[in-house]
C-alpha cells in the first residue's frame, strides 16, 4: 500500500537497519550496503555516526561557535546562490568526515558507488543521527557528479533517507538544492521528541554539553540526573526557540529595523532544514512536511512544554526518543497512519474537534505535535510565505508579453541600423535619429520591467527554482544579448565612466549580471565566461588606453583576452555580424592597433576588407 | 485585502523574538552593575566580541545647577557644539530638534569625562557591535550616548554597529528628534524596554514633579533598591496611598496630553522615538510606530492602579529572566479565537500585553495595533506607485536629453540653455517646455509627500532616487534658468539663485551632499561631462553678464572696484570648471552667453585695468 512517501516501506526499514547496524560498529567500516529485498534496483548505503565532540565541531571554536564552514565548491560547485558571491555553508566536521570517506586510498566508496551505477542501480544514501549529514554530503556529491554534470552517467536520481539527523547545511545549501530541483531526493524522519535533529541550532558549548549525555541512553534502563538535564535542554531549546522566531518575524512579514539591528548582535545557528521531513509522533502517526520554513518552526514547538513543572521529564524524554526509531517507524510503518501538510494557509488554528473529515486528520495531527495557536499562525506564516512567491512569480510572468514584444521592436532597430550599414551599436552611441531615440525609450522600458524582477530575485521573493527555469534563463539571455550593448552605448555616449568608473565596475545593472549568472549555472559554464553581451565595454576601455597612449605592452594580453573571446563568440553565433560593420566603434579600435599585432590576430579574418 | 498587507500582526512575535534573545538580559546585568555603584557611574565591559556600556540609573535630578525658570526642552544643536551635529531638521517650519535640559545636562557631563572617552575608543578599536544601554533616567543618557556615537560613527569605515536599550527610560526629546532619527535610519538602534505599567516612561520630568516630595520620597526608595536589590524594605518608601495616587495621575494625565498632541499643534512637548518593547507577566510586544506607542501607553494605565507605581519600575531584572524561558512553554489563550490569521494573531499580541482579560480596553488596544499596520503601510505603497511614475516620466527626460544633443551637434553653436531662451514659436520648444513642466510637476509632488512625511523615512537615502533626481537636476534646472530670463523674472524678484531656485532643487543638492562614504575617482575627465556638473552655472552666467554690463558703464573705480571682484572671482569659478571638464559642451559651444561673455569680459578687462591683469 501506499505509504504516500514514495518510497517502498521496505527501502526505508532496510536503510533504517542498515543505518543503526553502521552506528553499532563505526570503527569498523566507513559505510555498509544493503539489498533490498524487495526491490532489486535499489541499493543501501548506510554511514555511522559518531559521539566524539570533535566529529561535530572543528577547530577550538572560539570563533566559529556553530562549526560552520564554506562548502567545497570544487566538488560541489552548484551549491551556491546566484545572487550574491556565496557558497552554502555546511558543518566543517561532518564534510570533513564524508571528504575523507570519498578520498580514501582504497576507494572503496568510489567502486560501490561505480558498481551501483553500472548496474543501474538507485543508490539509497542513509545514516542515523551523525551519520545522517554524511548521508546528505554524499547525496548532493552524487547529484553533481552523476546527474547534473555535462558527462550525466545515470538518470536514476539518488535518494537519502535520513534518521534523527542533525541539521548541517544553510540557507542557500538548501535554496541551491530547490532550485536544481533536487529536493525531493531527501527524507528526513525525526521522532517528535528527538533532541539531536534540534541540537546544532545551539552554539557549540551547549550543544557539546548535552551530546556527550545521549549516548548512555541507548539503555532504556539509564537514569541521568534529571534537573541537569533539564538545565542542558533548556539551555539548547532557548537557542532553537531564537532561531525559529527570527525566522517567525521574516515569515510574517515584520518590517522592524529592530530585528535587523539585533540579528547582528546575537549570532543565530546558520544551519536550516532542506528537503522533504517526516515527523513521527508518539501516536504512530507520520506526518509529512515539504516546506522547510515550516519544518523548522515545527522542530521548535513541537518540542514547547506545556509548564515549567514539565521541563524535566520532557529533557529526558528527548534523550531517550534518540533511539527509539525503530519501534517508532515499525509502528507507524504498520499502521498507514500518514498526513501530509500541505495548504498551511488554511490549518486550523483551533485544536478543536473539526467536523470536516479531512480537517480532522490534519487537527489531529496538529494535536500530536503539540502545537498551540501561536504555532499554528506560523504555520500559515509560512504557507503565505510561498503563496506570495508563487503569485509574485504569476505577476513576473505576466510581463512577459511585454518584454517579447520590446524585444522584437530593438530587434527591428538593429535590422534597420543594419540595413543603413550601422550597427545598432554605434548608431545608438550617435544618437542621430529619431528611430535611436525610441529605441532608447524601448530600452528604458525593459529596465523597469526587468529592475523589477530582479529585486524580487535579490530578495528571494520568487520560488527558489525561478533562477534555473528554461525560460527565464532563455529570455534573460536574449533580454542581455540584445540590450545590453544599446545600455553600455548609452554609458559611454554620456561619459559616465569619467563620473563613475568603466561600466563593468561601477555601471554594470543587476539585471544583466543576474540572467548572466543563471544561464552559466544552467549550461555549466565557466563563472563569467558568458560575457558575449558585454564585450563593448571592454572595447570602449581598451579604446581609451589606446587614447591616452597607454604602452602597448599594458595591454597586449587585455587585447588578446577580448579578441579569443569574440572569436569564441562569434564562432558560436552569440555575437552578431553586425559588429563587424564597417566605421564602427570595434573595427575603428581594432585598426588602431599595432600593426604586427593586427597580422597574428585570431579576429583579423571576421574584419571588413 | 490589499496585496502589500500582511496577514498578520507582527508586533507580537517581534516582541517574543527580542524577548527570547540573550540580549536583554546580558544588557540588563551590566545596567544592574551600574546602578550598583551609585550615583553617576558607568561601566565598560567586552562579552564575547560585544561593547558593553551601562550608565547608572541613579543620577541627580534636578542638576546642581539647573535654572527652574528655563524650558524643559532644549534645542540639541545650540546646546551643544559638536556631538549631535547631523541632527538637525530638514524643512522650514519644523520644530528643532530639542532634548530634555536635565538629561542633555547629565549626559553632557558625562560626554568630556576622558575616563569614558578612552574606554569607549578602546571598544571601538575592538569591537564592531557596541550595546549602550541603562536603567531608568540611566537608560535616557545612554539614548543620547547612543545619538552621540552614530553621529560620530557615520563618517566611520568599515561600519560600527549600536544598539541602545533602555529599562523604563523616560521621554528625551520632542517630535522633531524622533523624525531626524527616522531620517537618518537610526530607528533600529534604540529600544525602550518597558514594563506595562511602569510609569517612569511616561512621565515628563519637568518642575511640576521633580521638585515635589512625593517625587523624591520615590527616587529615593527606588534608589536604595537599584543600589542594593537584595534588600528590599518597604518600610523605607515614605509614600501615602494618596501620594501614589497623585503620581499616578500625573501620569495619566501626562499620557492623555500625548495621545491628544495632534500632529503640528502638540507644541513643545515630548514624543517617544525608536522601539518600545513592552513586557507583561504574559509576554511582550513590540511597536514602532510613535502614535501607537503612545496611545498604547495610555491605554495601559487605564488597567494599572496607584499601587503598582513602586514595583513595575525595578520589575526587569525579574523580565528578562522570565522572557527567554518564557518561550519554551506553549502559550495559552483563552476563549475562543478567530479563525483569521490577522485576528487570531491580534487576540495574542494582546494577550501577550496581559490585556486580553480586560474587556474595557481590548477593543480600543486593537484598533490600535490595527491602526499601526495601516500607518505602516502606506508610505511603502506610495513609495512603489512612486517608483512607477519615475519610470513613466522617464521618456520626458529623454526628450530634453536628446534636445541637448541636438542643440550640441547644431551649427548655431549655442548649446540648449541659449536655444531654449531665445526660442521662437518653435513645436520643438514647446514640446520641451511642456515636458520641463512635467517633470516640475512631478518632482514638486514627491518634495510634498516627503514634507508631509508621506514617505518612507530612508528614501532620500536610496541611491536610486537620489541619483534620479540629481540627473533631473543637471539636466533640467538649466532650463527653469532660462525661463526665469526669458520670462524676465529676474526683474520682478531679483536674480534666481537667491530669488528664483525652487525648493525642490534645493533639497536635492542637500542629498547629494549627504550621501556618505562617496568615493571620489582619482582619474581625470578626458571629455566634457555629459551634463554641467553645477546646475546653477547658467544663473551665475545670467549675473556675470549684468555685472559685466554694469562695469562697462560705470566709469567710478568706487563703483567698478567691487563688480570686478566679483567678476574675477566667477571667472576663476568658471574656468576652473571649463579646464576640469566639469561642464558640458553646451557652455563652451562657440556661440553660448558663457563663451560671448568670456569673450565681452577678456576684451574690456585689458581696457580697464590693463595693468592689473599683467600682475
Amino acid at each position: 500500500m501506499d505509504n504516500n512517501l514514495g518510497v517502498e516501506d521496505e527501502v526505508i526499514k532496510t536503510a533504517l537497519s542498515a543505518s543503526l547496524e553502521a552506528c553499532a560498529n563505526p570503527k569498523e567500516l566507513p559505510f555498509v550496503v544493503r539489498k533490498v529485498d524487495s526491490s532489486p534496483s535499489q541499493v543501501v548505503v548506510a554511514f555511522p555516526g559518531s559521539w566524539s565532540p570533535n566529529d561535530w565541531f572543528a577547530g577550538d571554536g572560539e570563533a566559529n561557535s556553530f562549526g560552520e564552514t564554506k562548502i567545497n565548491d570544487k566538488k560541489l560547485p552548484s551549491l551556491r546562490s546566484l545572487r550574491v558571491e556565496g557558497f552554502a555553508k555546511v558543518n566543517e566536521a561532518f564534510m570533513a568526515r564524508f571528504l575523507r570517506i570519498l578520498e580514501d586510498s582504497n576507494q572503496t566508496f568510489c567502486k560501490e558507488v561505480t558498481k551501483a551505477v553500472e548496474n543501474d542501480k538507485q543508490l539509497v544514501f542513509s545514516g542515523h543521527s551523525s551519520g545522517g549529514p554524511i548521508a546528505i554530503y554524499a547525496t548532493v556529491w552524487f547529484l553533481e557528479k552523476y546527474i547534473r554534470s555535462n558527462e550525466k552517467q545515470t538518470s536514476r536520481p539518488p535518494l537519502c533517507l535520513t534518521f534523527a539527523s542533525p541539521l548541517t547545511s544553510d540557507r542557500t545549501f538548501c535554496h541551491a538544492v530547490q532550485r536544481e530541483g533536487w529536493s525531493d531526493c531527501f527524507i528526513h524522519f525525526v521522532t517528535k521528541l528527538d533532541i539531536v535533529p534540534r541540537i546544532l541550532f545551539a552554539p557549540r558549548s551547549s550543544a557539546t554539553e548535552l551530546l556527550l549525555e545521549i549516548p548512555p541512553f541507548i539503555d532504556p534502563h539509564h537514569k541521568a540526573d534529571e534537573k541537569k538535564m533539564a538545565s542542558l535542554f533548556a539551555s539548547v531549546m532557548k537557542s532553537v526557540s531564537c532561531v525559529a522566531n527570527s525566522a517567525a518575524c521574516t515569515l510574517k512579514g515584520s518590517k522592524h529595523t529592530l530585528s535587523e539591528t539585533m540579528s547582528r548582535f546575537i549570532k543565530l545557528s546558520p544551519y536550516r532544514p532542506c528537503g522533504k521531513y517526516v515527523f513521527c509522533t508518539e501516536t504512530g502517526r507520520l506526518v509529512i512536511v515539504k516546506n522547510p520554513d515550516a519544518v523548522l518552526q515545527l522542530l521548535f514547538y513541537s518540542l514547547q512544554i506545556e509548564s515549567e513543572t514539565e521541563l524535566q521529564k520532557r529533557a529526558v524524554a528527548s534523550l531517550k526518543a534518540h533511539w527509539t526509531y525503530k519501534d517508532a517507524l515499525d509502528k507507524s510503518l504498520a499502521r498507514h497512519n500518514v498526513v501530509r501538510l500541505e495548504k498551511l494557509r488554511e490549518l486550523p488554528l483551533s485544536s478543536d474537534d473539526p467536523v470536516d473529515i479531512q480537517v480532522k486528520t490534519i487537527g489531529a495531527a496538529l494535536n500530536d505535535l503539540n502545537l498551540s495557536e501561536l504555532a499554528r499562525l506560523c504555520l500559515r506564516a509560512a504557507g503565505e510565505f510561498e503563496k506570495q512567491k508563487e503569485h509574485n512569480r504569476n505577476t513576473v510572468k505576466g510581463n512577459k508579453d511585454a518584454i517579447n514584444k520590446t524585444l522584437k521592436a530593438l530587434e527591428e532597430y538593429r535590422t534597420t541600423c543594419r540595413n543603413d550599414g550601422v550597427g545598432y551599436y554605434d548608431a545608438f552611441k550617435m544618437q542621430k535619429k529619431e528611430q535611436d531615440f525610441k529605441a532608447n525609450v524601448k530600452r528604458l522600458e525593459l529596465a523597469t520591467i526587468w529592475d523589477e524582477i530582479i529585486e524580487m530575485v535579490r530578495h528571494g521573493q520568487l520560488p527558489d527554482e525561478f533562477e534555473a527555469e528554461k525560460e527565464w534563463v532563455d529570455l534573460g539571455t536574449q533580454f542581455r544579448r540584445l540590450v545590453e550593448p544599446i545600455d553600455i552605448a548609452n554609458y559611454y555616449r554620456h561619459k559616465k565612466n569619467e563620473d563613475a568608473g568603466p561600466y563593468m565596475i561601477r555601471g554594470r545593472p543587476s539585471r544583466y549580471h543576474y540572467p548572466q549568472r543563471w544561464r552559466e549555472n544552467a549550461e555549466q559554464l565557466d563563472r563569467d565566461s558568458s560575457g558575449e553581451s558585454c564585450f563593448w565595454a571592454e572595447v570602449e576601455e581598451l579604446e581609451d588606453e589606446v587614447t591616452n597612449k597607454r604602452p602597448w605592452k599594458e595591454i597586449e594580453n587585455r587585447v588578446l583576452t577580448l579578441e579569443k573571446n569574440l572569436r569564441k563568440w562569434y564562432d558560436k553565433e552569440e555575437v552578431e555580424k553586425d559588429v563587424f560593420l564597417e566605421d564602427s566603434t570595434l573595427v575603428k579600435w581594432w585598426r588602431s592597433l599595432p600593426d604586427d599585432h593586427k597580422a597574428n590576430s585570431c579576429i583579423k579574418g571576421l574584419m571588413p576588407s | 485585502m490589499d496585496a502589500e498587507a500582511s496577514p498578520f500582526e507582527t508586533s507580537e512575535m517581534l516582541g517574543t523574538f527580542l524577548a527570547s534573545t540573550p540580549l536583554p538580559k546580558e544588557a540588563w546585568r551590566v545596567c544592574s552593575t551600574a546602578n550598583a555603584m551609585g550615583c553617576g557611574a558607568f561601566v565598560v565591559e567586552q562579552v564575547g566580541g560585544v561593547g558593553y556600556v551601562a550608565f547608572s540609573g541613579i543620577q541627580q535630578l534636578p542638576v546642581p545647577d539647573w535654572d527652574p525658570n528655563r524650558s524643559m526642552l532644549v534645542p540639541l544643536d545650540a546646546a551643544s557644539h559638536g556631538p549631535f551635529a547631523l541632527l538637525k531638521c530638514h524643512y522650514d517650519g519644523e520644530e528643532p530638534v530639542m532634548v530634555h535640559a536635565g538629561l542633555l545636562h547629565l549626559f553632557l557631563h558625562y560626554h568630556p569625562r576622558p575616563d569614558l572617552q578612552s574606554q569607549i575608543h578602546s571598544l571601538l578599536a575592538e569591537t564592531k557591535l557596541i550595546v549602550i544601554t541603562g536603567h531608568s533616567i540611566g537608560g535616557s543618557i545612554a539614548f543620547l550616548a547612543a545619538l552621540w556615537l552614530l553621529s560620530y560613527l557615520k563618517s566611520i569605515f568599515p561600519p560600527i554597529s549600536v544598539l541602545c536599550i533602555g529599562f523604563g527610560s523616560p521621554f528625551l526629546g520632542n517630535k522633531s528628534l524622533s523624525r531626524a532619527i527616522l531620517r537618518e535610519s537610526w530607528s533600529g538602534s534604540f529600544c525602550n524596554v518597558m514594563s506595562t505599567h511602569d510609569i517612569m516612561p511616561r512621565l515628563s520630568l519637568d518642575h511640576s514633579l521633580v521638585p515635589t516630595p512625593q517625587w523624591q520620597a520615590l527616587i529615593r526608595f527606588w534608589y536604595t533598591y537599584m543600589m542594593s536589590p537584595n534588600s528590599i524594605n518597604f518600610a523605607n518608601l515614605q509614600l501615602t496611598e494618596e501620594d501614589k495616587a497623585w503620581l499616578f495621575y500625573l501620569a495619566v494625565a501626562n499620557m492623555e496630553r500625548l495621545v491628544h498632541a495632534e500632529e503640528g499643534s502638540g507644541g513643545r512637548s515630548f514624543w517617544p522615538f525608536g522601539n518600545y518593547l513592552f513586557c507583561s507577566e504574559e509576554g511582550a510586544i513590540c511597536l514602532d510606530n510613535a502614535v501607537s506607542v503612545n496611545k498604547m501607553m495610555h491605554l495601559m494605565l487605564r488597567i494599572g492602579s496607584p499601587n503598582c507605581i513602586t514595583e513595575e519600575h525595578l520589575k526587569y531584572g525579574r523580565y528578562v529572566e522570565r522572557l527567554p524561558h518564557q518561550s519554551l512553554k506553549r502559550s495559552f489563550m483563552e476563549g475562543d479565537l478567530s479563525e483569521s490569521s490577522y485576528e487570531a494573531s491580534l487576540s495574542m499580541a494582546l494577550n501577550s500585553m496581559g490585556a486580553s482579560r480586560q474587556l474595557s480596553i481590548a477593543p480600543i488596544a486593537k484598533d490600535c495595533l490595527k491602526m499601526t499596520r495601516r500607518m505602516g503601510r502606506s508610505p511603502n505603497l506610495k513609495a512603489a506607485n512612486l517608483s512607477i511614475k519615475l519610470s513613466k516620466i522617464a521618456p520626458y527626460n529623454l526628450e530634453i536629453q536628446w534636445y541637448k544633443a541636438c542643440c550640441d551637434d547644431s551649427n548655431e553653436q549655442r548649446g540648449y540653455y541659449d536655444s531654449f531662451k531665445h526660442r521662437g514659436a518653435s513645436k520643438r520648444e514647446f514640446k520641451i517646455n511642456m515636458n520641463r513642466i512635467m517633470l516640475e510637476a512631478f518632482w514638486d509632488g514627491v518634495v510634498r509627500m516627503m514634507d508631509r512625511n508621506e514617505l518612507p523615512h530612508d528614501l532620500h537615502k536610496s541611491s536610486k532616487w537620489v541619483t534620479a533626481s540629481q540627473v533631473y537636476m543637471l539636466l533640467v534646472e538649466p532650463l527653469d534658468i532660462a525661463e526665469y530670463y526669458r520670462s524676465g523674472m529676474h526683474h520682478k524678484k531679483g536674480h534666481y539663485i537667491s530669488n528664483g531656485r525652487a525648493r525642490r532643487y534645493e533639497i536635492f543638492d542637500q542629498l547629494w551632499i549627504e550621501r556618505v562614504c562617496r568615493k571620489k575617482l582619482g582619474n581625470r575627465r578626458t571629455r566634457y561631462a555629459g551634463s554641467t556638473q553645477d546646475s546653477c552655472f547658467w544663473a551665475r552666467v545670467e549675473e556675470a553678464k549684468e555685472w559685466l554690463d554694469k562695469i562697462k558703464r560705470d566709469s567710478k573705480p568706487a563703483n567698478r572696484a567691487p563688480l570686478w571682484d566679483r567678476l574675477i572671482e566667477f571667472e576663476t569659478y568658471a574656468m576652473k570648471k571649463v579646464e576640469g571638464l566639469e561642464v558640458s559642451t553646451d557652455v563652451v559651444a562657440k556661440n553660448s552667453s558663457f563663451s560671448l561673455w568670456l569673450e565681452g569680459w577678456r576684451a574690456s578687462k585689458s581696457q580697464i585695468y590693463p595693468l592689473k591683469d599683467i600682475n
